[in-house]
């Protein structure tokens, strides 16, 4: 099965209806992208799909055919980190880390169409997405900070 | 401001999507041979009609159905899955004109084309939506779900034989029969509920007074 | 090589002296030393000044062994080193190091000494000492859990980073000729009078072979460039870029995937299987049997857990009641002497003090702990040697463990330590690495990753205990004159101990702390007594512990009480305050909400609730409205008093991140058991907090304490009753027990 994850085509020998974050994950070693409840309830594992926001551990593999995926690792890297990435340190919003790749993933989803969101818009856009330890303030802030990058304010 | 461009696509209901294999099952089949009997208007009784009625009100008052059409954009959940009816979690949609959710959470973010295999995993099809506000079923009475279907300002103007044709063809309607593991479908069947919306509309389209 | 190791093992040794601060563990300290365990593989023109120090020529790295699974801790271990060392954390390498008795942790039973951690009288102190002596003797535990890492770390650390730079400077000395009293030091240099800098690792070699320079002093807080400034974390940059490696995102050649499937009837038998099904499937290796269950080995973890859930199970019977009612039923019948745990707090006479009686009954349920990196170990058991890759909280204790398993030498397990997403007090547990073990042991020469489904996570968990309190308040004269608490629950040291093949004779300390060491040293009349029972369902130690439930019982009797007296909750909180630490936190909140300002208007409502665990007075105001929609968490005020701050930033995360789990447990989550298995499966059952619901949260830090103390676990226990004495403000209902959405809705 012929993939293009981050720009560059990958080809995997794997059922169709293995979900694409565990051919992520598991055959191509793109291991940013976290398993948490496998049921789309946690978002720990959206990645973006042709440019739209999409919980992998739902998603059969053979969706993600033809399409352009997008992984954490291919939005920015610790060298040249993606705007929403430079927020997310700016404003040290990590505890266990373990939930930051999808709610990244979802708030550059957000920005992307929208760079000036309100607080009723952020809250819709990343309310599928856990965190646990509860760093929904500074995920707040950051979110803000990086809109605010974004419009060069 | 780029972001009411996602409820411009699907506003009007039904998009003709059918199952994603082409593939026509034994129930869309009886269904079409249905719409190809349908009764002659005058044909039916009203008692008959109404009685025809209650069998199409239960399946559009059912969850599989009403958790779908709702007036406020948020959809709703229910069953065992999730226990009473709620709003479904996630602090998804919220804005009747965006039947596909907000920019950051669309439907699609989580439902995909078919339903997740894993119990308590999204169910899905190739499109999910909400129904358009003003289809709102959920929580409405029978008398006023009746009144809304037969009135073609309300709904998407269509005759009755073309609701019960809406019904033949929609995938995402055929969904709640199907629903995925783990969830109770809708009553009866599809083409049941077709043969229903006939008979009902060929006695008149009777509603119920209370 | 042979110096470096005296030296080393000499330097550790005054570090360990001066660590304890008791004389009788410093006198323990001083006869027992531990070797410096990086001194095995030291190389040749490398130094190790002790345990958590390394130079070489090319880098500092700095050895931060207690586990991370989010605290930051792995962060402020290192700024804490480097502060002493001078030394920039961007110009170090962080790393957990290898696990090792050196390591131990000496704090981790202060709060099981029997004194409320306020009491820092000498007797208190002794018997601290003398129990952290037993950990380092008798254990010896690295370990990391009850809030006590910063303790542990604070002296310790910093004392390693002055050794370390003394020792450089003394070498740069020798090597320069200039007088150490005339050297400096900077950015990971020592800096000549006339301006020449030394880089640490261009001392490396000339450091390994000088007299280790221990006379050190540690200098004046004012004085410090790192630590109690705001930091950047070490590990955000990666956490932020999906580049950090989590045990699960751990890879190795050969590598092959696993999950299992054990009785969810916790602790009950495996009767009988057919895994046709899942043996037939296209990518599975193997099905094999571990205790209790079944494991599935294949070339994914997605295969493995598909055709783990094709297997057909007969499952034995649960060992505890099999419906969630005979829970209750029992715990509400062991409130007698034949289960007493201890009569913990007698002042004055409750039976004959006077007033107006107020009762009530309160519930906190089973609730998971769910961290969002499911429960995961890589195992790799060769005829010598077995690697274990996963985060644990017990690093010293694990070898034994998988030792039991694969008959290898404790000495040939290597655990190497992970990052952790999320434990919650999970990662205290050893089934999940067992299990691991179980099936590496049986795919020797293969290493294999066993991760839980999220479902079996929920299934297998053991979760925080099941606690009923019964309370009887007296009210007179506008004041509250008496509080009489029962609580009735299980052990938790016990069940989690006795997993481990440790029995604990005695009470325990947990099944009333919060409520037993509140400190109300004005209200003349307070009893509290525990009744503890070990027939319900096996549980474990969930961040707070005791206090999470007990705080809940303490703080709505109060609140119930107050309002019964007609007194103001902050002003007659405040009265009966004994403790001056925590009075200051008190004023610090209700100045932050301007608690004695404007009334907050119609269908709205504050609550206020003070708790103290792991020796940090927390007090948390909430404030909610009520609309037909439900109640809306509007504000969140709350003040800590850690001693001192390490990390203003990271204090903060961690004040709001502990509060919004605190409230979020306390709003929707609950484990409850039916045929003997939890019906929870998943977060749509056991939600916990989400975004939109989160209020604004403001902190203020205080450091009046004594002691510096972590923070960790300390802002859940007061959250909850917080949340509920301010939904009763606002709507006049009480709420006895959690979670609160089996009363009302939550917008």
């Amino acid at each position: 099965m012929k993939l293009t994850i981050n720009g560059t085509a990958r080809d995997v020998d794997v059922e169709p209806d293995t979900p694409l974050l565990w051919v992520l994950r598991d055959e191509l070693g793109l291991t940013g992208t976290k398993y948490g409840c496998g049921i789309a309830q946690c978002g720990a594992c959206t990645v973006h799909v042709d440019g739209e926001p999409r919980r992998s551990c739902s998603m059969p593999v053979s969706m993600a055919e033809g399409t352009d995926v997008t992984t954490i690792e291919g939005l920015g890297n610790p060298q040249a980190f993606h705007v929403v990435q430079q927020a997310w340190v700016d404003n040290q919003v990590a505890q266990c880390g373990y939930c930051q790749s999808g709610q990244i993933m979802s708030a550059a989803a957000l920005l992307d169409l929208n760079d000036n969101p309100t607080d009723e818009e952020i809250d819709r856009a990343m309310s599928g997405n856990l965190c646990r330890c509860g760093t929904y303030p500074r995920i707040r802030a950051a979110v803000k900070d990086a809109a605010s990058k974004l419009r060069g304010a | 401001m780029k972001h009411h461009f996602l409820s411009l696509v699907f506003i009007v209901f039904g998009s003709g999507a059918f199952a994603a294999d082409g593939e026509k099952s034994a129930e869309q089949i009886a269904a079409a041979e249905a719409l190809a009997n349908a009764p002659a208007e005058g044909s039916i009784s009203t008692e008959d009609g109404l009685a025809a009625w209650d069998k199409v009100f239960d399946v559009f008052s059912h969850p599989r159905c009403a958790n779908c059409h709702v007036d406020d954009g948020v959809p709703m959940w229910s069953g065992s899955h999730y226990g009473e009816t709620r709003p479904h979690g996630m602090y998804v949609g919220g804005d009747p004109d965006l039947t596909m959710g907000q920019i950051g959470q669309q439907c699609n973010t989580c439902h995909m084309d078919g339903n997740s295999p894993v119990l308590h995993g999204p169910p899905g099809n190739a499109i999910w939506q909400l129904a358009p506000a003003e289809f709102a079923w959920f929580g409405v009475s029978s008398r006023d779900v009746c009144e809304q279907v037969k009135d073609p300002s309300r709904n998407g103007d269509r005759t009755l034989f073309e609701i019960a044709e809406h019904i033949e063809h929609d995938a995402l309607v055929h969904w709640g029969w199907t629903p995925g593991p783990g969830r109770e479908p809708a009553p009866g069947s599809l083409s049941q509920t077709v043969r229903d919306v006939l008979i009902w509309g060929a006695a008149g389209a009777p509603c119920p007074t209370e | 090589m042979g110096r470096a190791r005296t030296i080393a093992r000499r330097s550790f040794l005054i570090g360990s002296a001066a660590i304890a601060g008791g004389v009788a563990f410093g006198v323990y300290a001083a006869k027992r030393p531990f070797d410096n365990p990086n001194l095995a593989n030291l190389p040749d023109g490398s130094a190790s000044f002790n345990p958590w120090v390394i130079v070489d020529s090319e880098k500092v790295t700095l050895i931060a062994p207690h586990a991370d699974k989010g605290q930051g801790i792995f962060s402020a271990q290192a700024a804490l080193i480097a502060e002493e060392l001078d030394i920039d954390l961007d110009q170090v390498e962080v790393s957990f190091g290898v696990p090792n008795k050196a390591y131990f942790n000496a704090k981790i039973t202060e709060a099981a000494a029997g004194f409320p951690l306020y009491d820092t009288s000498p007797t208190a102190e002794r018997v601290r000492g003398f129990l952290g002596g037993v950990v380092k003797l008798a254990l010896p535990a690295q370990a990391t859990g009850g809030s006590s890492a910063i303790p542990d770390s604070y002296d310790k650390l910093r004392k390693a980073g002055a050794v370390a730079r003394e020792t450089l400077k003394l070498a740069a000395s020798q090597q320069s000729g200039v007088p150490v009293a005339q050297l400096k030091t900077e950015k990971g240099a020592v800096i000549l009078p006339d301006g020449t800098s030394l880089a640490y690792t261009s001392l490396a070699g000339a450091a390994a072979s000088v007299e280790l320079v221990a006379d050190v002093v540690l200098r004046d807080p004012k004085d410090w460039k790192i630590v109690g400034k705001p930091m950047q974390r070490v590990d955000m940059a990666q956490k932020s870029t999906g580049t950090l490696t989590y045990g699960i995102d751990f890879r190795t050649d050969g590598m092959r995937f696993a999950t299992i499937k054990v009785n969810p009837r916790q602790g009950g038998s495996l009767n009988g299987y057919d895994a046709s099904a899942a043996e037939a499937m296209i990518g599975v290796d193997k099905v094999v049997e571990i205790t209790g269950g079944v494991a599935v080995i294949a070339k994914n973890t997605w295969v493995a857990m598909k055709a783990a859930n094709a297997i057909s199970f007969d499952w034995g019977e649960a060992p505890y009641p099999a419906e969630q009612s005979a829970h209750w039923d029992h715990l509400a019948s062991i409130f007698d002497d034949a289960h007493l745990n201890a009569e913990a707090r007698v002042e004055g006479d409750v039976e004959a003090a006077e007033g107006k009686e107020v009762v009530g009954e309160y519930k906190s349920p089973y609730i998971a702990h769910a961290p969002l990196e499911p429960l995961n170990a890589t195992v790799l058991v060769t005829d010598d040697r077995v690697d274990v890759w996963t985060g644990h909280q017990l690093q010293t204790m694990l070898a034994p463990q998988v030792a039991a398993i694969t008959g290898h030498d404790p000495e040939n397990i290597h655990l190497h330590n992970m990052f952790i997403g999320g434990s919650f007090g999970h990662r205290l547990e050893f089934d999940f690495v067992k299990q691991a073990a179980e099936i590496a042991n049986q795919m020797r020469g293969t290493p294999i990753q066993m991760t839980y489904s999220r479902e079996e996570d929920f299934a297998h968990d053991f979760p925080r205990h099941i606690t009923m309190g019964r309370g009887v308040a007296k009210v007179k004269d506008g004041q509250v004159n008496s509080l009489d608490i029962q609580i009735a629950g299980q052990s938790v040291v016990r069940s989690q101990m006795g997993r481990l093949g440790f029995s604990l004779p005695g009470p325990d300390t947990q099944l009333h702390e919060g409520a037993w060491d509140a400190p109300n040293f004005n209200l003349p009349n307070l009893r509290v007594r525990s009744y503890l029972t070990e027939e319900l369902a096996p549980v474990s130690s969930w961040r707070a512990v005791g206090a999470g439930p007990n705080v809940f019982i303490y703080e709505t009797l109060l609140d119930e009480a107050i309002f019964a007296a007609g007194a103001d909750p902050v002003e007659e909180r405040l009265r009966l305050m004994g403790h001056d630490v925590s009075v200051k936190v008190i004023e610090a909140v209700a100045e932050m909400c301007d608690w004695n300002g404007p009334n907050v208007g119609e269908n709205r409502g504050r609550g206020i609730a003070y708790g103290f665990s792991f020796g940090v007075p927390v007090a948390t105001v909430v404030e909610v409205s009520k609309s037909d929609a439900g109640i809306k968490l509007e504000h969140v005020w709350m003040a800590g008093d850690v001693g001192k701050v390490i990390d203003p930033v990271n204090l903060e995360n961690l004040a709001q991140g502990g509060t919004i789990f605190g409230l979020g447990h306390a709003m929707n989550c609950e484990i409850t058991y039916s045929d003997g298995m939890a019906q929870q499966t998943n977060y749509h059952a056991h939600e916990g907090m989400r975004l939109y619901q989160c209020p604004p949260i403001e902190f203020r830090a205080l450091e009046n304490s004594p002691k510096i103390r972590g923070f960790g676990e300390p802002p859940i226990p007061p959250s909850a009753p917080a949340l509920g004495n301010a939904i009763f403000a606002a709507t006049g209902e009480r709420l006895r027990e959690m979670p609160f959405n089996k009363f009302v809705d939550f917008v």
